[in-house]
């Protein structure tokens, strides 16, 4: 079969941050990790024919880029197409996902290899997701994963624990169930079992992972700022329908021609606290008059022309990773140096 | 070990049949109730009109827009249920008190910030909530134009409140003898005297003002420390709920006088553990009071000289982290924290549980994973508004939702049997 495969820039050896905007294109053969992969490939009968490669931040922020990336790939005869591994990062595992989904979709059997724990593990589905790992020292593993499960997908198979899937409705997955005993109930046995020298829990503690804040801008005056709100301040009348609670979307909306957040043109739709102040004000959720003094007076060389929104109101911690890896890819790519997201 | 005297009679009368009838009165398991007499009771100048209406376990009803629920309860002719809202706010939780078990009231309607939650009287979901199971009278209402949403909210509060009282007055009345009767104590420190370790509750009652607030003898816990009570006042009515947030993880009136945890750790009292009481904590609105305030809890446990606490929140995210702050609290001072949350794993159980978990205590106990979601069939009468807000489709309409929206499906003070596991289910 022929096989195509998606990397980022990075990995294609045409740069770091500062190549994340990099248009998508197409190399004849294996590129980066993917020679290794195409030797395990060869093993099984399968050729790696070309290997698609885009910039992270506009793979993940540019609304047509898993298109654009299809077309290259079924451009170079893809009859399967392997994505990844991104690991742990958020960017390249929303782009995999995308691209493997897209192509699925489309009738061409696909993976995508990251990290449980990477935001992109949501959008896989149709195309199966292969646990690679969190960080590039798991490559040589999730390299070998991947080619099992493309064989196993070659073949019409579904690939399954063997070869390192996850997501979907993989069994980890937390379903809900009656207990023979209520919640109350069981935190007393809990207890006791506790005090009894048992170790035993219901939810193991998550692993966030941790982001290094990014270092302090050197000079604000000149930088570019965006100002950013998760206090669900939309135009009055809330036209997209963005959610007052667990917020599945996140919006853009223009500032350009406003020096202020007038009140009745905008209001909050948050459900978590009383919206009264904010809608008589809705400068104290997103500061666009202070903004547009500071920019006027020469303290920030300009403001972001977009103000991005959504609801943090019992939002899951997947759907906001998620959220912020497009708000970063979308603010970098715009040219800002630095955000300033209100919280309510 | 000695058990403590009795401090508290439960007279337990059984409700397995509800109607309307010329006078409000209780006979051989039948409520009855008198339209116009309870109407006059929640009659407000902040309502232009009152409705009730009886729906029961099995009907083919819906009720939407939920927002509070009160078990019927009475301290016969003296009076004192519901003390700081039908009662003088004197301390209670002595005496006798009637219990109308298997009835609710339960108010129903908008309120600003209250967030559209629903209860199901038949299906597959009825018995995720204490509400599906109950008979409820439903009360819905008219806001009168102009009238501040505050006065609206007080208004529904203290009429369904003196519907309550009213409806076990009656039966109190009534004379019968009760289908049963429950003896309660408050267990006194008893520390030294057998091998038991003292367990104790921490209900934390969510503060964050008008519409999301919980009452204490008719107060807000808002800016308090946390305060030790005799548990046996909370029989009394002495929580009333005003918080319409997150239906699931919410605690309705109704289940803060059934105390989950306090009931199922004056279960095993004398058995496997003592009993050793309950303290009530506020849930602040900011880092640094939450901190103190986990603090404190931790220190006045120490104090009473606890063993373990469990722990339980009202709220979503934001309450997350009371919990686990007062479980990192107590480990620190070397008492054992159980804590209770809800899941947030999205619809397919894949994203990481919990917002703000603990650094150190790792005892959770889960109350179910609020994203998954519930397939809900049609039903012939809905009730509370006729459009179901969160999908805007007919109230009465068959409808996907997430478990979230059920009114203490995933009820924080561990009402429910509902839990989520999966494959990370691990010993530490």
């Amino acid at each position: 079969m022929k096989v195509v495969h998606y990397i980022n820039q990075f990995f294609a050896g045409i740069g770091g941050e500062d190549k994340a905007s990099t248009l998508p294109a197409s190399r004849e053969g294996a590129v980066g990790p993917g020679r290794k992969l195409a030797a395990a490939l060869a093993a099984e009968g399968h050729e790696l024919v070309a290997t698609v490669y885009c910039g992270d931040d506009y793979a993940a922020s540019e609304r047509n880029a898993p298109a654009e990336i299809l077309a290259l790939a079924t451009e170079a005869g893809a009859e399967l197409l392997i994505a990844g591994p991104a690991f742990g990062s958020g960017r390249y595992g929303i782009a995999c996902a995308r691209v493997a989904a897209a192509a699925s979709a489309a009738g061409i059997p696909a993976l995508a290899a990251m990290d449980p724990s990477n935001p992109g593990v949501p959008e896989v589905a149709p195309a199966v997701a292969v646990n690679s790992g969190d960080a590039a020292r798991h490559m040589g593993d999730a390299l070998t994963k991947m080619a099992a499960a493309a064989a196993v997908l070659a073949k019409g198979g579904t690939p399954g624990e063997a070869e390192g899937v996850i997501g979907g409705a993989s069994a980890g997955a937390r379903r809900n169930s009656l207990a023979p005993l209520t919640a109350a109930q069981r935190a007393v046995l809990l207890a006791l079992s506790r005090l009894a020298g048992g170790k035993t829990t219901e939810i193991k503690l998550p692993d966030f992972g941790h982001v290094a804040p990014a270092a302090p801008i050197a000079d604000p005056r000149e930088a570019v700022v965006a100002i950013l709100t998760e206090g669900a301040l939309v135009p009055f009348g809330n036209p997209d329908r963005l959610e007052s609670a667990r917020a599945k979307h996140w919006f853009r909306y223009p500032l350009t021609g406003r020096d202020t957040m007038a009140a009745g043109e905008f209001q909050s739709v948050h459900g978590g606290f009383s919206t009264v102040v904010a809608n008589a004000d809705p400068n104290r959720l997103l500061p666009l008059d202070v903004a547009r003094e500071m920019e006027a007076s020469g303290e920030i060389k300009a403001l972001h022309p977009d103000y991005l929104v959504t609801a943090g109101n019992g939002t899951g911690v997947a759907d906001a990773t998620h959220f912020g890896v497009e708000w970063a890819a979308e603010l970098r790519r715009a040219g800002v140096q630095a955000a300033i997201l209100t919280a309510t | 070990m000695v058990p403590s005297p009795v401090a508290l009679r439960r007279l337990i009368h059984r409700v397995t049949a509800v109607g309307f009838g010329d006078a409000t009165g209780f006979e051989a398991g039948t409520l009855s109730a008198s339209r116009p007499e309870l109407e006059a009771l929640v009659a407000d100048p902040a309502l232009t009109s009152v409705r009730l209406s009886w729906v029961s376990p099995g009907d083919s009803a819906r009720i939407v827009k939920v927002l509070d629920a009160v078990e019927p309860r009475s301290k016969g002719p003296k009076g004192g249920a519901f003390p700081g809202f039908v009662s003088p706010a004197k301390v209670q939780g002595r005496g006798e008190t009637h219990v109308l078990r298997g009835a609710a009231v339960v108010a129903a309607g908008f309120l600003p910030r209250a967030q559209e939650a629903l209860v199901e009287m038949s299906g597959p979901a009825a018995e995720l909530s204490p509400l599906g199971l109950t008979h409820n009278l439903v009360v819905e209402f008219e806001p009168a134009e102009g009238a501040a949403w505050e006065n609206v909210d007080a208004a529904l509060r203290r009429g369904m409140l003196r519907v309550a009282a009213r409806l076990a007055d009656a039966t109190a009345a009534a004379g019968a003898p009760p289908d049963e009767v429950e003896e309660i104590a408050t267990p006194g420190p008893r520390s030294g005297q057998g091998p038991l370790p003292r367990v104790g509750a921490i209900t934390n009652l969510q503060t964050q003002g008008a519409f999301k607030d919980v009452f204490f003898y008719g107060h807000s816990l808002a800016g308090s420390p946390p305060v030790a009570i005799d548990a046996c006042e909370i029989d009394d009515g002495a929580i009333v709920s005003g918080q319409y947030g997150h239906p699931a993880l919410r605690n309705p009136t109704y289940v803060h006088q059934n105390n989950p945890v306090v009931a199922a750790l004056r279960a095993a009292d004398t058995a496997t553990l003592e009993f050793a009481g309950l303290i009530l904590s506020p849930e602040p609105v900011d880092q640094a009071a939450k901190e103190l305030t986990a603090a404190h809890t931790a220190r006045l446990c120490a104090a009473l000289g606890w063993d373990a606490a469990i722990i339980t929140k009202e709220g979503g995210g934001n309450a997350d982290s009371d919990n686990s702050l007062k479980m990192d609290a107590l480990e620190e001072v070397g008492i054992l924290g159980v804590g209770l949350f809800s899941e947030m794993s999205g619809p397919d159980g894949n994203a990481p549980p919990l917002v703000s978990p603990p650094s150190t205590a790792t005892a959770m106990v889960s109350t179910g994973n609020y994203d998954e979601r519930l397939q809900l069939p049609a039903v012939e009468k809905a009730y509370g508004a006729e459009r179901f807000a969160l999908l805007d489709v007919d109230a009465s309409a068959a409808m996907e939702v997430p478990t979230a929206v059920i009114v203490a499906a995933l009820s924080p003070l561990g009402w429910g049997k509902l839990t989520a596991s999966g494959a990370d289910m691990v010993s530490e």
